[in-house]
């Protein structure tokens, strides 16, 4: 911080800790890496992360894996999360515009207490939730059900984007609409024709944002789809490598796969994210 | 709206949809509850009467069963005869459906001690079952063997009575009536018009004996008239026609967290104050409530005593949190350094583990943590120390999560402390340098104070976080050794789906966690925040 230059053991002695502090962050991951690529279905045979043998057995098995319906299992569980997810995020996005839209714009009284409860919703784990959930979508016939999934997941997905959103609509200037105001435009008009144009991008990043949660799910997926048919990809690769048979190969090239889209969106998006979290967090 | 009738309709709509849910609750329970009493009453009686020998009631299907005993053609099967009417015949379990009903009851009479048992069937048919000994079986002297014979009798299906719609009509008809001559009178009629009007929603609940149903309405009842003295709806329907445009563009949202998430909460608090065995909720009171938190007579360092598992929880979250705010910002500190040459390319490196799904996480790290050969004792190999057997005692296991824990953990306290490390005017270290200040006393007093108001919600946000964080305890330790590694939101879930289903016990848990996390959220928050505001 100040400019000086410091002597150049510290600078060493700089590199050398983050160098350290790499190794043990990329360790996990390479390890994973290489699995995916090395036979066998132990987990690890050594310690060192670079394969000394290389096949594509694992993605095979991956891929051509059968159910007891004689469905490709993968792709099956990857077209459950896709829908799942995509369906999570339309609802979440479609039904939180106008809300995050009301609480960034309107004063009305309630609004506090409004903000609050959404935040509170989103900080508080879905976990709480899930046996009252569980009751219900049993009691309705929803359990191994893709609609029953996007219920649950909207009960996050909703107040994540009502917050997001609002903290977006929050920045876009606000001349725009005065103007339109004054020449007789009503609310719902200025809505739509200016605000959600504008937002455009902001309701894109949150979209994705929901989308990724959806996709990264596992406890409810796994306690709400108990039919192999209805796996999403979480519950496919935890079910790999259970206490009795592990095929950790077949574990490391699933989770390459489905991690792989989400870890470049997620390198893509990531400094809207930390702003969007803290902001959240300290006006609560 | 000025008009008076007008707004005491707008009073009375409001109460009566409120009675008519109330009302509508009752009826479904009341009416489940006699379907289920006559079914049950229908079957026994129609088994008492063929187990002692007696004509069989008309509608019911009874029957008597003796033991199993090997098949004739293959002795592997075992089967029972069975004389049903007048004819006798065997009986197998892949029979019509009611043989396989009567083969199941028959077994599992045997298994509990020839208890007699009557229940309703759980397929929703509204079929009842009644299962008990048949003295009359032994006198019939047609099977060789000296079988104890079972009478069992099933009754058709039976469809619950169809919703009152006329009687709902009636009253609310009679509700509106009444609320508007005490509007067209004025004054105080208009106050006991409404209570009238809504009142009489409960007449038909009297009429069910529905006690606690019929006293609700009333008590609505009550409050709307009172509010409307105090002229709470008027003020509550003027303020609605002010905000209308703010309240319909929150409308869609608000509906959809009053069904998704209000109403499963309810459910839940509601659940909490029940047991549940075998499909069957037995009203319990705070049961529940007082097992947990007694420890449910277990001595304290049982791993399934509430107080324990809080313990492991509160001690979870101060070590993750700890080490996330510990290595997060020394890591931070280290990467705002100026002359730092390559901080982006550490910077991106370091949010790897929060880019990686936690499960995936967890589950690698559960397998470099297993067994004899995992990737973390080869590594103490060649440090030449022992290996470890991970999930072996309670520290290791523990250690396990947290090392997990932290690793997916650092990245956002690193990025949160960078954040507000950039806002600090470089000026400020400049001057403080002119003034001599030692470098710890540039961390103290510029540097710290800098980093604190976003690191208390930073930290409260992971606090609340690490205390739920299900995926790393589930997959990782999953509890071991013996639960003991649980924290409360997997042990909450443990009761629910792999200790019998106690779902009662699981929400009476969820509720107890949520009174914590709110306590935290309200106090503890304020004084992470407050730390944050004094400097």
């Amino acid at each position: 911080m100040t400019s000086r230059r410091p002597r150049l053991i510290w600078v060493i002695l700089a590199h050398l800790a983050l160098i350290v502090v790499v190794a043990v962050v990329l360790y996990p991951v390479m390890l994973v890496c290489k699995k995916a690529f090395e036979p066998g279905r132990q987990f690890a045979l050594s310690a060192s992360p670079i394969p000394t043998e290389m096949t594509t057995d694992h993605f095979r098995d991956l891929f051509t894996e059968r159910g007891a319906s004689g469905d490709l299992l993968f792709l099956r569980h990857a077209l459950n999360s896709i829908i799942v997810a995509l369906l999570t995020t339309v609802v979440g996005v479609a039904l939180s515009c106008t809300a995050a839209y009301a609480l960034s714009r309107f004063r009305f009284p309630g609004r506090k207490m409004g903000l609050t409860m959404f935040l509170v919703v989103q900080m508080f784990p879905a976990t709480l939730l899930l046996l009252p959930l569980y009751v219900i979508l049993n009691k309705l016939g929803l359990l191994n059900s893709v609609l029953g999934l996007v219920l649950v997941y909207s009960t996050t997905s909703i107040p994540f984007c009502v917050w997001t959103l609002k903290g977006y609509f929050d920045s876009l200037p606000r001349e725009l609409e005065e103007a339109a105001r004054i020449d007789g435009a009503s609310p719902w008009m200025i809505f739509r024709k200016i605000i959600l144009p504008l937002a455009r991008p902001g309701i894109a990043v949150t979209a994705l944002f929901s989308f990724m949660t959806a996709w990264n799910e596992f406890i409810m997926a796994s306690t709400f789809m108990t039919n192999q048919n209805r796996y999403t990809l979480p519950v496919l690769i935890q079910s790999s490598v259970t206490e009795f048979s592990a095929d950790w190969g077949l574990f490391a090239a699933g989770a390459v796969i489905t991690s792989l889209p989400v870890m470049i969106a997620f390198y893509v998006l990531q400094r809207y994210l930390v702003g969007g979290l803290t902001a959240g967090a300290v006006k609560g | 709206m000025s008009h008076p009738v007008v707004r005491q309709l707008r009073d009375f709509v409001l109460g009566s949809a409120l009675a008519v849910i109330i009302a509508t609750c009752a009826f479904v329970a009341v009416r489940n509850r006699e379907l289920a009493a006559k079914q049950i009453d229908l079957a026994s009686r129609a088994a008492d009467a063929i187990a002692e020998g007696q004509a069989p009631l008309p509608t019911v299907h009874a029957v008597l069963v003796g033991d199993a005993v090997p098949s004739t053609k293959n002795p592997y099967l075992r089967q029972r005869e069975v004389k049903d009417g007048d004819e006798w015949r065997p009986l197998t379990a892949g029979g019509s459906f009611d043989d396989k009903l009567f083969y199941d009851a028959a077994s599992r009479f045997e298994r509990q001690g020839r208890q007699p048992f009557k229940e309703l069937l759980k397929d929703g048919s509204g079929c009842a079952i009644a299962v008990r000994d048949a003295p009359a079986y032994a006198q019939l002297g047609h099977v060789a063997d000296r079988s104890r014979g079972i009478a069992i009798a099933v009754t058709p299906p039976a469809h619950p009575a169809p919703y009152p719609f006329l009687v709902m009509i009636g009253v609310l008809g009679l509700g509106a009536a009444l609320a508007a001559a005490g509007a067209l009178v004025g004054g105080r009629a208009a106050r006991a018009g409404t209570f009238a009007g809504v009142a009489a929603v409960a007449i038909p609940c009297v009429l069910w004996r529905a006690p606690i149903a019929s006293t609700a309405i009333v008590l609505v009842a009550a409050a709307l008239a009172l509010a409307q003295g105090a002229q709470l709806t008027d003020r509550l329907a003027t303020g609605m026609r002010r905000h209308r445009t703010a309240l319909g563009f929150l409308a869609p949202a608000a509906l959809a967290m009053l069904i998704l998430v209000a109403a499963p909460f309810v459910i839940g608090l509601v659940l909490g104050f029940y047991d549940h065995h075998q499909g069957t909720w037995t009203f319990v009171g705070l049961d529940n409530f007082g097992e947990i938190l007694s420890g449910g007579g277990r001595p304290l360092d049982d791993p399934l005593n509430f107080w324990f598992i809080l313990g492991v929880t509160v001690l979870w979250t101060v070590a993750n949190v700890a080490l996330h705010v510990t290595i997060g910002v020394s890591l931070a500190l280290v990467l705002s350094r100026k002359w730092l040459a390559g901080k982006g390319i550490y910077r991106m490196l370091f949010i790897l583990p929060w880019a990686v799904p936690n499960y995936i996480t967890a589950l690698i790290w559960k397998g470099m943590f297993t067994g004899e050969y995992g990737a973390v004792n080869s590594m103490l190999d060649y440090a030449g120390l022992d290996h470890v057997s991970w999930f072996g005692s309670w520290a290791t296991a523990f250690s396990a999560n947290v090392i997990t824990n932290t690793w997916l953990g650092f990245p956002f306290m690193m990025v949160v402390a960078l954040g507000a490390l950039e806002t600090i005017p470089k000026e400020l270290y400049e001057a403080a340098a002119v003034d001599g200040a030692s470098a710890w006393q540039r961390f103290r007093h510029i540097t710290l104070p800098h980093l604190r108001p976003a690191l208390g919600p930073a930290v409260a946000l992971g606090s609340i976080w690490t205390f739920n964080m299900f995926n790393v305890i589930y997959l990782v330790s999953a509890g071991q050794p013996g639960g003991a590694t649980n924290i409360l939101v997997t042990d909450a879930y443990r009761w629910a789906f792999e200790r019998g289903e106690r779902y009662g016990m699981a929400a009476a848990y969820a509720t107890i966690i949520f009174f914590i996390l709110l306590l935290w959220t309200v106090f503890g928050t304020r004084v992470v925040r407050r730390k944050g505001d004094d400097s």
